[in-house]
């Protein structure tokens, strides 16, 4: 086993942050840690990584339960961090140096590594270029190779792919494919279901610092596959009473997304006619959408709210 | 020694920093001397409130790294605090002693009158180790750069004023002459004094061993707070 926590718990001050958090990292595997903002993942990478001590619980890492933070354990962990942790005023190069410096690599070796992670990234042209001079997307990648140099055998990432364009972001998709190809393992933070679902090959859903389910993603789709998701489109949704949809049998959620009614009920209830009849009465319809379900309405299920806003409904 | 060598490079990074590191000691050599006080030249005797500025700016790199998410990197590499702090200051510490080198044997070379200018030298080094550590213990308490700079120029005014490097001490009142000594830059004001007029080397011990104690104790203080 690559990593545990067992039993962790964190506070801040009276804010329960992590709820008795169990999670296993096996070699080998992409851990997708998918939840909304303020779930509870960066406390939860902070914790593994003992940056932050815990309330409860115990962290072990690569078989050592005993010193799990200990220099023979950290050598073996990268972290991608949330921000862009990388010196704006030195090259690519430089700052991929630095990083390999601090890991204990030297000479001939450390050009090597250097020279790789920067072209693994796709940034083998560039490493002459001053980072303060590159794209965002360029400097997440940049800030990716950085927490690569070391080769480790876990890598972190969170939230790699905040705020940047669909090539860099899908480059990186790509790279941590080709990662776990070559041995390493993966725990991988997102809020975007479709980055999980592209890459990971076990998910775990955080919310509200709890682990509400975790599985692969045919697993955790499957679990749900008794559910149906209705998705209206109607022109005035505030007038729709969302009570009476509720309140007829088998049906199990029922949101308002802007112009959509989001509504899952059980498979083959037969209720689209009633639910369409309701929602005439008070306004139009404009299209009906019947759904196959996917992570988010795993998430939507599991809690009554989207990933996306992460909460209000 | 990576950090050291990076902490190097970043604080000549760019143009501006490079001038303001090793053009300001030359400048400073330059300048005129005052007529009744201060007896040396005015570019060395407020030369430590420029090596307090330095001090400061330099550290500012502690604090950006703080703000990068470098400090939070670093913090789960197998390097450790101490190493970092002490890395970060020895590279301190080696950018002023070229600056004090520059300021005292360039001013020997022109010819300015220094008294004893080996002693000068050992004087700036020794108010140079309690002025990073001074420093390292002011960014402690900020978490942005510009702020702490911003209260510092404010402070550092106040501190050379009744510290009797601006004027003569003996101008102050008698409470804030009483407040002076607790400062370092009382300390250095007297080295700076004895190098003039000379005295027992007793004297000069004592003044060097002061701010050797408060480099420590601003060291333990600076160094208690951890990276992120
Ligand atoms: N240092 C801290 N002090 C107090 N509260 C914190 C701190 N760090 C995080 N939190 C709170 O813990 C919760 C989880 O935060 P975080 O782990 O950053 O979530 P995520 O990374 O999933 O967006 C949030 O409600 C946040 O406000
Ligand atoms: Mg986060």
């Amino acid at each position: 086993m690559i990593a545990s926590l067992n039993g962790i718990v964190k506070r801040y001050d009276s804010k329960l942050v992590l709820d008795y958090i169990d999670l296993e990292i096996n070699e080998g595997q992409i851990i997708g840690l998918l939840g909304p903002n303020g779930a509870g993942k960066s406390t939860l990478i902070r914790c593994l990584t003992g940056m932050e001590t815990v309330n409860q619980g115990n962290v072990t890492l690569f078989g050592d339960g005993k010193k799990p933070f200990q220099n023979k354990n950290k050598e073996k962990i990268g972290l991608v961090t949330q921000e862009i942790s990388i010196f704006p005023e030195l090259t690519a190069k430089e700052n991929a140096n630095f990083f390999a410096g601090v890991y204990g690599l030297k000479g001939e070796e450390r050009k090597r590594r250097v020279a790789e992670a920067l072209a693994f990234v796709g940034l083998a042209e560039q490493t002459k270029g001053k980072a303060q001079n590159f794209s965002g997307g360029m400097q997440r990648r940049l800030n990716i190779a950085c927490s690569l140099v070391h080769n480790p055998k876990l890598l972190i990432m969170d939230e790699p792919t905040v705020g940047i364009d669909t090539q860099s972001r899908n480059h990186i998709l790509q790279a941590v494919k080709q990662l776990q190809s070559k041995g390493t393992t993966i725990l991988y933070t997102t809020h975007y279901m479709e980055e999980v679902e592209a890459i990971a090959s076990e998910v775990v859903i955080l919310d509200k610092g709890q682990i509400i389910t975790k599985g692969t993603v045919q697993e955790l789709i499957q679990n749900i596959q008794h559910e149906e998701k209705i998705k209206v489109e109607v022109s005035h949704p505030e007038e729709v009473s969302l009570a009476n949809i509720q309140a007829l049998p088998d049906v199990k959620q029922v949101i308002k997304d802007g112009n959509q009614i989001l509504i899952v009920t059980s498979a083959n209830s037969g209720h689209l006619d009633r639910i369409l009849t309701i929602i005439k009465e008070d306004s139009g319809v404009v299209g009906i959408n019947v759904e196959k379900p996917n992570l988010e309405d795993v998430f939507l299920t599991l809690t009554g709210r989207t990933l996306r806003d992460g909460g209000s409904v | 020694m990576t950090v050291f060598h990076y902490v190097l490079k970043r604080s000549i990074a760019n143009k501006t920093s490079l001038l303001i590191l090793f053009l300001f000691p030359v400048v400073a050599i330059f300048l005129p001397s005052g007529e009744y006080w201060p007896h040396l030249p005015y570019g060395y005797q407020y030369f430590g409130i420029f090596i307090l500025f330095i001090s400061l700016k330099l550290s500012g790199l502690i604090l950006e790294d703080r703000m990068r998410g470098i400090a939070k990197k670093l913090s789960i590499a197998p390097i450790s605090h101490f190493s970092y702090l002490a890395q970060n200051l020895l590279a301190y510490f080696l950018i002023l002693v070229l600056q004090c080198l520059i300021l005292v044997y360039g001013g020997v070379f022109f010819g300015k009158e220094l008294y004893q200018p080996f002693w000068l030298l050992i004087l700036f080094l020794t108010f140079s180790m309690a002025s990073i550590a001074f420093a390292l213990m002011w960014i402690s308490f900020f978490r942005n750069k510009e702020i702490s700079m911003l209260i510092f120029m404010s402070m550092i005014s106040v501190i050379a004023l009744i510290g009797g490097v601006l004027i003569p001490i003996e101008l102050l009142p008698e409470v804030l002459q009483k407040v002076a000594i607790t400062l370092p830059t009382f300390w250095l004001a007297w080295g700076i004094d004895w190098i003039i007029f000379g005295g027992e080397v007793k004297e000069f011990l004592l003044v060097n061993g002061m701010l050797i104690l408060y480099m420590f104790l601003f060291l333990i203080i600076g160094s208690v707070k951890k990276l992120h």
